[in-house]
């Protein structure tokens, strides 16, 4: 099997006149743990919802596990993990009830088991009953997450998932995903901010006026900073 | 679930129906009428008005919550996201409607009709209110004003079609007609039933794709 499950070749996005994305390249291989930085309004979240399928590109090519993705590539679907700031979420709905609806969507066997277990995972199994309107911030990321992990997928793409969460919920969060990325899940995460989220990262990039321009492997976190300031001035002036 | 758990929306519901029809009740109660010959219109009325509220909210609150893109990442039609929204809204519209009918009658002491008959309109020309109304809702959603722009859309393309036929037969009904005699009305709903759910499946894709 190849070990890309990702390539992206000059895709661009535009809403209106504003052009968002401006011919982005980018390949994720198999257990990367990806961190793209990028100021606010540079495309990020435009981008992760291309890779992750919710959104069509304008132009370009992009290239899951092997498959041009077309408008509805249903069998890719399937493979792919998306938790966003926003937690996709029904307030209306109990813990397992929401994560029970997903499965549902996703054909999952054993669903009940495969519920509780996500929950306990992410420590809200004494929660399960309770209404996702009652959760604070952090409760509703992780269970956002046990939803982006339920059906199992190869990778998973995180937008902002530190937006709003304490320095114990954002611990709680990287050691999930340190765990996951152990058992062979690939994430590919988007952040503005380099704080915890560094940490985790085997891969990092940044994204600045609608294009990938620079990308490192194992640097210092000192130097890698220097570098996102320079480009944020850059981008600034 | 969802739907019946946002005891705020049905409660707005059930309170727009008791003022509709206790308005009408009111209003007429001065003007010597025949009020068999008010019930179809005032009954379509509530409905037609409460049932919009609740198709305001289809597609709009997966937005607000961000849940709609939780539907377009799982693998499954789009079609599909139709149909299950057209049920639930069947559903939850139906039940509320038999709410209205009670009151309706609470409220109106008309002679009491062929309910069989009443219910098998009721189910029909609800069928075909929310089959165009979840379309509508759906293309609505993404627009500045969505709020107005439902009815705005809805209102005229309803009225000349499922509207006006199950209008006119409800009054049949209230006039003591049965089955057989609005079998034809029947029918006719049930074919724009029919196109409303088919354009509704296909163009689905292209209004929630863009």
């Amino acid at each position: 099997m190849s070990k890309n499950i990702l390539v992206a070749k000059d895709i661009t996005k535009s809403f209106g006149r504003l052009q968002v994305l401006n011919g982005v390249n980018l390949t994720l291989n198999r257990g990367d743990r990806y961190i793209l930085f990028g100021s606010n309004g540079v495309g990020k979240t435009t981008l992760v919802k291309i890779l992750a399928t919710i959104l069509p590109a304008d132009s370009g090519e992009l290239t899951l596990f092997g498959k041009k993705i077309g408008k509805r590539s249903k069998d890719v679907k399937a493979m792919i993990g998306f938790m966003s700031h926003e937690p996709y979420l029904y307030n209306e709905l109990s813990a397992f009830e929401n994560l029970n609806f997903y499965a549902n969507l996703y054909s999952i066997k054993n669903k009940k088991e495969r519920v509780e277990n996500l929950l306990r995972e992410v420590g809200l199994y004494h929660r399960s009953y309770d209404r996702v309107g009652s959760f604070s911030r952090g409760m509703k990321q992780r269970l956002s997450l046990a939803r982006a992990i339920l059906h199992n997928p190869d990778i998973i793409f995180l937008d902002e998932p530190y937006a709003g969460l304490d320095i114990r919920a954002q611990e709680i969060l990287n050691d999930l995903i340190l765990r996951l990325n152990e058992n062979g899940k690939t994430f590919f995460l988007i952040t503005h901010d380099i704080g915890i989220s560094f940490e985790i990262a085997n891969r990092i990039g940044i994204i600045s006026k609608g294009q990938i321009v620079y990308e490192a492997e194992g640097v210092e976190k000192q130097v890698f900073s220097d570098k996102y300031r320079e480009i944020i001035r850059r981008e600034m002036s | 679930m969802v739907e019946f758990r946002n005891k705020q929306m049905i409660n707005i519901y059930l309170i727009l129906s008791l003022m509709i029809i206790a308005s009408f009740r009111f209003a007429f109660s001065i003007i010597d009428f025949s009020l068999n010959r008010l019930a179809s219109p005032i009954l379509w009325i509530s409905f037609f008005f409460a049932g919009m509220f609740s198709l305001s909210l289809t597609y709009k609150r997966e937005i607000e919550q961000g849940t709609g893109e939780g539907l377009l990442l799982a693998p499954i039609s789009l079609s599909s996201i139709y149909l299950g929204k057209l049920l639930a809204n069947l559903l939850v519209i139906s039940c509320l409607e038999l709410f209205t009918l009670l009151i309706f009658f609470v409220f109106f002491p008309v002679d009491i009709p062929d309910l069989l008959t009443l219910l098998t309109l009721v189910f029909f020309g609800t069928i075909g209110i929310v089959a165009l109304g979840n379309i509508i809702s759906a293309i609505s959603s993404n627009l500045a004003q969505s709020e107005v722009m439902l009815p705005v859309l809805l209102v005229p393309l309803l009225l000349f079609t499922v509207v006006m036929s199950v209008v006119s037969a409800t009054s049949k009904v209230f006039a003591g007609a049965h089955l057989l005699d609005v079998i034809n009305e029947i029918r006719f709903i049930l074919a724009f039933d029919v196109v409303f759910i088919a354009a509704g499946y296909l163009l689905i894709n292209y209004i929630l794709e863009d």
